[in-house]
Parts: structure tokens; C-alpha cells; sequence
């Protein structure tokens, strides 16, 4: 595979485009891939079952980021890359990485569709805004009680000494280590302190307060959250936290999420572009695995029937075609402590699993809501996960199907819930007594679909 | 021209129709006939670019088509507007605007998709819109605004770091005491109305549609 540096000279060195034509020239070549592959959404059934169709994304998407390559807004360049450097990328792509460390150590492995073996539970709402300290330690400290989670993501403090964070300041670097320490610390009194954190400096938009925030208790076996920027560009600041989490052997999570209605179209758009984010988080982003979240542009969450379409078929055309590991995050349009919430939780959950994906549980109420999320809205995804295991497509298609026509046309006005401190003891981490019955009430209502739970 | 000329009605259809199909030599030529036939200038933009525009707007909320149509279609407005500017120029009138927006997501914010789509469905509703771009710093916002006489300025934030410079903007305006010369709006995943009305903004919208509909509505109140 190239080298990072030779990947990174492309971006110094490859041809000059303006970056309006850059984004034009991705729509059209997207839509010529797609149409030249035959990728047609089906609304009817949000899970597709076509494993031909699922291959075909997968082809599509590679010949897709053959064309387009991937941008630096920094030297308005685009570094391509041939058919042959994508296959040796595919190949070299790491296979099983290790996270985490002590008893909590656990190989990262991809996972086929309907596959009976339990996947990898990222547990948390990614970049979620917490008030303070406080809250963060708590419910940091709630995903880590989560059964059989595996990794973590923290949520982001907005405030600190009493004053909000504001980006590309001292506040923020500050937020960015205290993010860390607190986590640490937090996971240490779940009894889990070895269990990675892949994404712990979700406050930082810089490289400086990510690299940073890494000083203070990270280790190479946690991860280091690289995101693209829509679509498939980079920046320095980014290039450079892949430089320096190359040389200190961490591990990098690479993140991208393809909006739909953006530049990548309808569904048909998202899905094979979610492939070539795939290619360029072993290329250009260095991942020890790749974590994406389709979202739509409008309803900024990922439960709306195309959405759930985009994401199971491009999980299905990765997890069959390569064995770089795949995690997807849900994000949901409502808040913790409403049906709909755990309606939606249960179908993108549903979906995910079926689809050969790892699961990140779960982003809650757009993820935009301060303190409106939970550790039990990862535990449900969890159990739910665990219920589905071994199930085939069209069961899972069925059930989603039903599921939706439980939640789809609330999603324009989806409810925000409560907070976590509405909802939760602080203190204690537990639940109170109306939404641990609206947990156990809806986890009944799952068993009408079959599913079958532990406890 | 063979048959004689052609009605207004069908010029003004033509030139919606070169929109809607993102035909930038139908827009030219129907703009070209337009002038030769010495129609209002003025009349071909409000009753066929503009007309168009609305009509890739309202497919765009219903979700049958996405940006990158919005941005073609913008183009191809402009297309029309090359061959027709020069006519309203000699006329010596003033093209109809419903306001001019300055538009922004602020320093230390990269994130760009959301905005675009804005000032996209923000011209097909007849605004003057100047993208600023992302990581806007507090002088550009204000010299911009200043500077191309801005009825609105637009600040975007996507992440709670960022949400503050949204406020910075506001409070220098307000120290420079020129706050009052532009109406403000604030948008982006954590911003919200409570946000919004605690820094002194004008309005807050959830989604670029419903910000349309703020924009449309602020500038109504302001004339």
C-alpha cells in the first residue's frame, strides 16, 4: 500500500481544481457510477436482500473513488489513485486491530451479513454536548456499565471553569484534556480500565487541542477519531493528526458520514460513496477501521426509510468485499425517554446487524440536544443486537418495515425526550422508575418480532 | 424566425423550463429572443428564471431533487442573467430583490453542506446571496455585511465550540452600535431558539426551508 507520505505528496503535487467543480465534478461521475451499475433504491424494502445488488455497490464505489480521488482544501488538489494501488490498499488493509488494553483488549473484526457472531458495540453519542464535567463523568462512567460493550465515545463538554468552550482557544485545548482525564478516570470506576476510547476529544476542532487532549491518558490502543469533511475532502489540521498518530503506533478511527441530499444525491449516491469513503479511510486516512453514519440533510438523522436503504446496502457491499472493519453509528431524530426513540433505536440497530456492520449506540435526539442522552439507549441497542444475531435479511425487513410505520412520519417533528438528569440518578447511574418501565415495556413489545433476549 | 414571433407567455415558459431542466443554451437562447421581441427584461426574470428557480426550490423541500440540481440550476440562472443584464443596464432600472444575505458558518467551523444548500434555496426565493464560506472570521462577517449594504447576515455552527463566535459577532456589532443596520440569523445542529434569543439574534431556523421562510419573513417586517 502507499505509504502515508506518498499519499500525502499527491495532495502537494496532484492537479488543481477549483473546489466548486471539484463538488460538481463528484455529483455527475456519482451519478454516471450509479447508473452504469444499475443501483436503483427500493423503499420498500429499506433492507435489501440482493446480494448481487450488494456486490454491485461495492464495484461501483471502488471505480466511483478510482475517478474522483479524494480533495485538500488547503492546496485545492486532488490526489487520485489507480485501480491497482485501491486493490493493494484493500488487501494490506488491517484485518483485525486491537483495541483497548488489560482484560478489556479485544480484536476488531469485520463481519458478514447475517452473520451469528456478535459485532463490535461502540458504545455512546458520538460528539453529544454534555453541560460540564459532572455530567460527562457520569455518563462515561454509564457506558461502561453497558454489558458487552467493547470501545466507548465520549461526549463533548460545552462548558469549563464555568465558561463556555470556544473553538481554536486555550478553552478548548483545556476541554480537550479534561475530556480525556475525566474519561479515564470515569471508566476506571465502571470497572473497565482498559475499555478504548476511540473518539475521546470530540470537543477539539483542531489538531492541536486533539493532539493535545491525546497527551493526557490516551494510549495507542484507543483510537484516534479522523473525520473527512463532506465529501470525501481533507485538510491539513486532519492530515496532520494522521501524521502524528502514525508516530505514536495509534490507532485511527476513520470517520466519514455522506449526506444525503448533498452532493451525493438520493440513497442510490450515498451508498456507493459510503464505499469510497471505505477506500480512502485505508488510504488516505489510515484507519485501523472505518465508522461512517449516512445521514439525511434535512432531519439530521439516519432512521428515515432511504437512509436505513443507503446505509444496509453499502454495510452489505463492504463487509462482503473487504475485511477492514466497518462500524456504523445511528443517529436518531428523537430524544431519550420516548416510544419513538427506542422504535427507531430497534430499526437502525436491526439494520446495521443484518448488514454486516459494527454498531455505534447511539446517537439520540440529532445528537444536537444538550444532555439528552443516556447509557441505556446503548443498552437497548445492545440487547437488541444480541436478539438479532444469525437473522436473515427478509426477516430483518419485515420487522424494520414495521418499524418504521411506527415512526416514519413523526420524523419531521420527532420528540426531543429528556435529559439524562430528568431521566437518571446522577448519583447512582440509575434509572428512575418511568423510564426504566417504558425500557422494560418497550423491550416486551420487541419480543412480538420474535426476538428473543438474554434476560 | 420562422412562424413570426413568439408569445411572452412562451419566452417567460421557456425560460422556467430552461431552469427546471438545467439547460444552460436553452436559457440563452430563450433569453436572446426575449430581448430580441423587446420584452421587459425585468418581466423575463420574475416570470421565467425566477419562476424556475421556485419551482427547483419546492422539488428540492420535497426531496425530488438535491444540491448539486440546486447549484445547476444557479448556474444556469446566471447563464440567463449574462444574456439579460446588459438590457436592464441600458434601462437603467433596478432588478427586484427581495434583500441581500451574507452568509457564513464561523471560525473554527469547516462544515459546509448545510449552508450551501441555504444560500442555494435562499436565491430561488429571489435573495442576493454572498457565501463567505466556512471558518469566517468575526471581521470578515461584519466588513462583508458593511460592505455589500447586507439586509441579513447568516452565521452557521455545527458544533458547541463554535456556537459562541455566533455571539461574538452579535456583541461587536452591538459595541460598534451598528447592530441595528442588519437582521441576524443564527443556524446549525446545536443552536437552537433558546440560543438564539439569548445573544440576541432575530431568528433561528431548524432546516434551510424553514430558514427561508425566517428570511422572507424578517425582511417583510424590516420594509
Amino acid at each position: 500500500m502507499l505509504s502515508f507520505y506518498e499519499v500525502f505528496y499527491r495532495f502537494l503535487e496532484g492537479p488543481h481544481v477549483a473546489e466548486m467543480d471539484y463538488d460538481l465534478d463528484f455529483d455527475q461521475k456519482l451519478r454516471d457510477t450509479v447508473n452504469k451499475y444499475g443501483v436503483k433504491y427500493d423503499p420498500k424494502n429499506p433492507i435489501p436482500q440482493d446480494d448481487q445488488l450488494a456486490d454491485n455497490v461495492f464495484a461501483a464505489g471502488l471505480e466511483f473513488y478510482e475517478k474522483i480521488g479524494s480533495y485538500c482544501v488547503d492546496t485545492l488538489r486532488v490526489a487520485r489513485f489507480t485501480k491497482r494501488e485501491i486493490f493493494e490498499a484493500l488487501a494490506e488493509a488491517p484485518g483485525e486491530p486491537v483495541f483497548g488494553k488489560g482484560k478489556d483488549a479485544k480484536k476488531l473484526t469485520a463481519r458478514p451479513p447475517e452473520s451469528s457472531r456478535a459485532p463490535w458495540f461502540f458504545i455512546g453519542a458520538a460528539g453529544a454536548a454534555v453541560t460540564d464535567e459532572r455530567v460527562l463523568s457520569a455518563i462515561v462512567e454509564g457506558y461502561g456499565l453497558v454489558p458487552y460493550g467493547d470501545s466507548i465515545t465520549t461526549p463533548s463538554i460545552t462548558r469549563i471553569n464555568g465558561r463556555p468552550i470556544i473553538a481554536k482557544t486555550p478553552l478548548e485545548i483545556l476541554g480537550a484534556i479534561r475530556t480525556v482525564e475525566v474519561s479515564k478516570a470515569a471508566l476506571r470506576k465502571a470497572g473497565r480500565a482498559g475499555m478504548p476510547i476511540m473518539n475521546a476529544i470530540s470537543t477539539s476542532t483542531t489538531d492541536a487541542s486533539k493532539i493535545a487532549g491525546s497527551q493526557f491518558g490516551l494510549n495507542p490502543a484507543d483510537g484516534l477519531m479522523v473525520g473527512s469533511m463532506s465529501e470525501l475532502k481533507m485538510d491539513f489540521q486532519r492530515l496532520n493528526e494522521i501524521a502524528y498518530a502514525l508516530h505514536a503506533g495509534s490507532n485511527i478511527v476513520a470517520e466519514s458520514g455522506p449526506l444525503l441530499g448533498g452532493y451525493c444525491g438520493g440513497p442510490e449516491g450515498v451508498a456507493v460513496a459510503n464505499v469510497a469513503y471505505h477506500l480512502q479511510g485505508i488510504l488516505v486516512q489510515r484507519g485501523s477501521t472505518h465508522f461512517t453514519f449516512p445521514i439525511h440533510f434535512k432531519f439530521s438523522s439516519n432512521t428515515t426509510r432511504n437512509t436505513l436503504w443507503a446505509t444496509s446496502i453499502s454495510n452489505q457491499a463492504i463487509s462482503r468485499n473487504s475485511k477492514f472493519p466497518l462500524l456504523t453509528s445511528g443517529i436518531l431524530a428523537s430524544g431519550p425517554g420516548t416510544e419513538m426513540c427506542f422504535y427507531e433505536n430497534a430499526a437502525r440497530t436491526i439494520a446495521t446487524c443484518v448488514s454486516g456492520g459494527g454498531i455505534l449506540a447511539v446517537g439520540v435526539a440529532k445528537n444536537v440536544q444538550t444532555d439528552h442522552l443516556t447509557p441505556w439507549d446503548p443498552k437497548f441497542s445492545v440487547e437488541i443486537a444480541l436478539a438479532t444475531l444469525g437473522m436473515k435479511r427478509d426477516i430483518a425487513n419485515e420487522i424494520v418495515t414495521d418499524l418504521l410505520s411506527k415512526y416514519e412520519s413523526k420524523i419531521p417533528d420527532a420528540p426531543v425526550g429528556k435529559s439524562f438528569q430528568e431521566l437518571f440518578n446522577i448519583e447512582t447511574l440509575e434509572p428512575g422508575a418511568e423510564y426504566r418501565e417504558l425500557y422494560y415495556q418497550m423491550k416486551d413489545e420487541m419480543t412480538t418480532y420474535g426476538l428473543k433476549f438474554a434476560t | 424566425m420562422i412562424g413570426g414571433p413568439m408569445s411572452e407567455e412562451k419566452i417567460f415558459t421557456d425560460l422556467k423550463n430552461a431552469i427546471i431542466e438545467l439547460d444552460d443554451a436553452k436559457v440563452v437562447e430563450a433569453a436572446k429572443t426575449l430581448i430580441d421581441q423587446g420584452i421587459n427584461p425585468l418581466a423575463g426574470i420574475e416570470k421565467g428564471l425566477s419562476s424556475g428557480m421556485t419551482v427547483i426550490g419546492d422539488q428540492f423541500n420535497l426531496g425530488e431533487c438535491f444540491l448539486p440540481e440546486l447549484i445547476r440550476a444557479g448556474n444556469t440562472f446566471n447563464a440567463g442573467m449574462k444574456v439579460l443584464e446588459p438590457e436592464i443596464m441600458k434601462l437603467g432600472e433596478n432588478q427586484s430583490q427581495v434583500g441581500v444575505v451574507v452568509l457564513g458558518t464561523v471560525t473554527g467551523d469547516v462544515h459546509k453542506i448545510g449552508k450551501e444548500i441555504l444560500a442555494m434555496l435562499l436565491k430561488t426565493r429571489g435573495f442576493v446571496v454572498h457565501n463567505l464560506g466556512e471558518d469566517v472570521s468575526l471581521s470578515t462577517f461584519v466588513s462583508k455585511a458593511e460592505e455589500l449594504k447586507a439586509d441579513i447576515i447568516g452565521m452557521s455552527a455545527l458544533l458547541t465550540t463554535t456556537m459562541p463566535a455566533q455571539k461574538e459577532v452579535i456583541d461587536f456589532l452591538k459595541e460598534k452600535e451598528i447592530r441595528d443596520n442588519f437582521l441576524i440569523m443564527v443556524g446549525g445542529g446545536p443552536v437552537n431558539q433558546e440560543w438564539s434569543d439569548e445573544i440576541g439574534a432575530d431568528g433561528y431556523a431548524e432546516t434551510a426551508e424553514e430558514a427561508v421562510r425566517l428570511a422572507l419573513k424578517l425582511v417583510d417586517t424590516k420594509n
